[in-house]
């Protein structure tokens, strides 16, 4: 074998125990769902088993159904991603485009609220929502997701408006186009990959988001990861039904990722090589 | 046909910061001219052009086109039309398009842009391209589509940004003889701005010689080749440009590289002595100058001396028509006409 089949072959098995520490917990909760809760506990694992339907029954029509929590999820994240977006873009491309003065140390400010750990703002989060009558509400939990959904972002979406020449956004305007619809018709086609990871890099966290739903919320309002820890109780942990929830929650977050892939992979290169995230 | 298109900059003052990269710039434009803005890389010409399309503002002074004030006025609302540098053509959208979108913003109906587009298009022979994107042209054919994209809505002003820089030498020259005709056959007042001399000299009507944020000199280029009106005017127009010898006229007598002259009708004192490299001939009595270098270009050449006489080894360039009978090492005695000979002043570097 020369040296450079060598190499291909180290750093495919390099990439292999890398993905596989990825994929196996993945792999052990898809074959978990389809056991039977006797199976789950059984030691020796069991690769081969009699494959069953009934947790995907009992946690889609039983009666610990989670789909008014993935209904909940949704409302949640969509809201929230809906009003990040409708904002963040036209404050990314102010950022990104006009001499504001104070436009470095607003940028490290909008980085640096992402730098906050989450769990040391539960409790002010906490009694803000309840002074405003808002805990365990759509609206209250939407606007926590928010307040970090929003700079993240903005911070995300500058690169990405930078990146378009300002020339071609002169010509819009000496077209007759006016700064909106040259915003529209010109700046915005450029940065639709852009968009598109963002969108659903703000979705993802709302839908994956744990901590402060439970906190914040919970009862009226249940997204799906907090009706999954129900599972999970002092007397037993119904494993089978925990691993079926969590692949029907994770079901939008795989089609998701594929959809956009080809995308993300873009825009988490986008400003390493100049001019290399466009078209 | 556009019968406007008369340009008037009062004042023009911009300043970035603590720097003032244009001092005051007046200038008039008459309507159906091609005007160029001539200067090197930094001298404020682009800044203009971007201040009269009213994509900067000026510190201070006024716009005027065809006797309105449009200095506050939007770039949009100026109906001027301009081609970048980098072209900024819209990458999503397809030639066609990007030719009709300053139509489509006023909202002309669809089948008039249809026409309005193509006609655009041939006048610059990319009818056939209509369907492709941006990405898929080559070099020319974006130039064109840029072109297309600002005669299509008959502005009464055309600004063009380097419009050449980014197309091969070859293309380049073809595309300065096409771009004159357009203008001719349009009309359109046309304001181009370059850092290319021979560029301006064979394309422009009159231009303005931009240097360190101030116009040098505003002419023909027959005029500014001519009579420069200073020593960086001078140095910068003609290929090569002048040659500039520190001499001195004292008593009447012209003072160069250690030889006396009759001088021209100008007062005593130190000067600096332009002469073009074309109007340098050899003759015994001329200044002493040694071969350092012969360039060859086939119907010319062009030999680079040192004059023999000079503190700092002054550098002198010759033109010679055909194959020169010189060698590199050889000492040839060079003098010009008194008409040919420019007189500027040592200090001021300004025409005396």
């Amino acid at each position: 074998m020369s040296s450079r089949r060598w190499r291909t072959t180290g750093l495919t098995l390099i990439a292999a125990v890398l993905l596989s520490i990825w994929v196996v917990p993945v792999l052990w909760a898809l074959l978990t769902s389809f056991k039977t809760e006797r199976d789950v506990l059984a030691y020796p694992p069991l690769v081969f088993f009699e494959p069953t339907l009934a947790n995907y029954r009992e946690v889609l029509f039983g009666a610990s159904s989670i789909l008014p929590n993935l209904v909940s999820s949704v409302i949640v994240a969509g809201s929230a991603t809906v009003l990040t977006m409708l904002f963040a873009v036209p404050a990314a491309y102010a950022l990104a485009r006009l001499a504001l003065p104070a436009k470095r140390a607003g940028g490290f400010y909008v980085l640096a609220t992402q730098m906050l750990p989450p769990v040391g703002l539960i409790i002010p989060y906490y009694l803000i929502l309840q002074k405003v009558g808002a805990l365990d509400t759509y609206g209250g939990m939407t606007a926590i997701y928010l307040t970090f959904s929003l700079p993240f972002a903005m911070w995300l979406m500058v690169s990405y408006f930078e990146d378009v020449p300002p020339e071609m956004e002169e010509a819009a305007l000496l077209d007759r186009a006016g700064r909106l619809r040259a915003l529209w018709h010109v700046i915005l086609p450029q940065v639709r990959g852009g968009i598109a990871v963002t969108t659903i890099f703000v979705f993802l966290n709302a839908w994956n988001e744990f901590l402060f739903a439970v906190v914040l919320a919970g009862n009226r309002v249940r997204p799906v990861t907090v009706a999954m820890f129900n599972f999970i109780s002092v007397e037993q942990t119904q494993w089978a039904r925990l691993a079926a929830g969590a692949m029907l929650a994770m079901a939008p977050v795989i089609v998701l990722g594929l959809l956009a892939q080809r995308h993300i992979v873009k825009g988490l290169t986008v400003g390493a090589v100049k001019g290399g995230g466009r078209r | 046909m556009n019968a406007g298109g008369r340009v008037r900059l009062e004042g023009i003052v911009k300043r970035h910061g603590a720097l003032t990269v244009l001092h005051g710039i007046d200038l008039d434009i008459a309507h159906g001219e091609f005007f160029a803005l001539l200067g090197p890389s930094g001298s404020g010409k682009t800044t203009t052009l971007r201040i009269l399309a009213g994509l900067e503002p000026a510190n201070a002074g006024k716009v005027w086109l065809d006797d309105e004030d449009v200095t506050a006025r939007e770039p949009g609302e100026r109906d001027v039309a301009m081609v970048f540098q980098s072209y900024a053509l819209y990458p999503h959208m397809t030639v066609g398009e990007n030719i009709g979108f300053p139509l489509r913003m006023v909202n002309m109906p669809h089948a008039e842009v249809a026409s309005a587009v193509r006609d655009a298009a041939a006048k610059v022979r990319i009818d056939h391209l209509l369907e492709r994107r941006p990405g898929q042209l080559s070099g020319g054919q974006q130039q064109r589509c840029a072109l297309a994209r600002a005669i299509v809505r008959k502005p009464r002003l055309f600004l063009l940004d380097e419009p050449l820089s980014n197309l091969d030498a070859k293309l380049r020259l073809e595309t300065r003889v096409e771009l004159r005709k357009l203008q001719r056959s349009l009309g359109v007042t046309t304001v181009y701005v370059t850092h290319d001399q021979e560029e301006a000299m064979t394309i422009a009507d009159r231009m303005a010689v931009f240097m360190e944020g101030r116009i040098a000199q505003v002419g023909t280029p027959a005029e500014v080749f001519a009579r420069p009106a200073t020593t960086a005017v001078a140095a910068f127009i003609g290929s090569p440009p002048m040659n500039l010898l520190p001499a001195r006229i004292d008593q009447g007598q012209l003072h160069v590289a250690g030889i006396a002259f009759a001088a021209p009708a100008v007062s005593d004192g130190d000067i600096l002595l332009g002469v073009r490299p074309g109007a340098l001939k050899i003759a015994p009595h001329g200044i002493a100058a040694r071969v350092e270098l012969v360039e060859n270009m086939g119907d010319t050449a062009i030999v680079d001396c040192t004059v023999v006489n000079s503190v700092e080894n002054t550098p002198i360039k010759w033109r010679v028509d055909g194959v020169p009978a010189v060698r590199e090492g050889d000492v040839v005695h060079l003098t010009a006409a008194p008409e040919a000979l420019h007189v500027f002043d040592a200090a001021t570097g300004l025409r005396r």
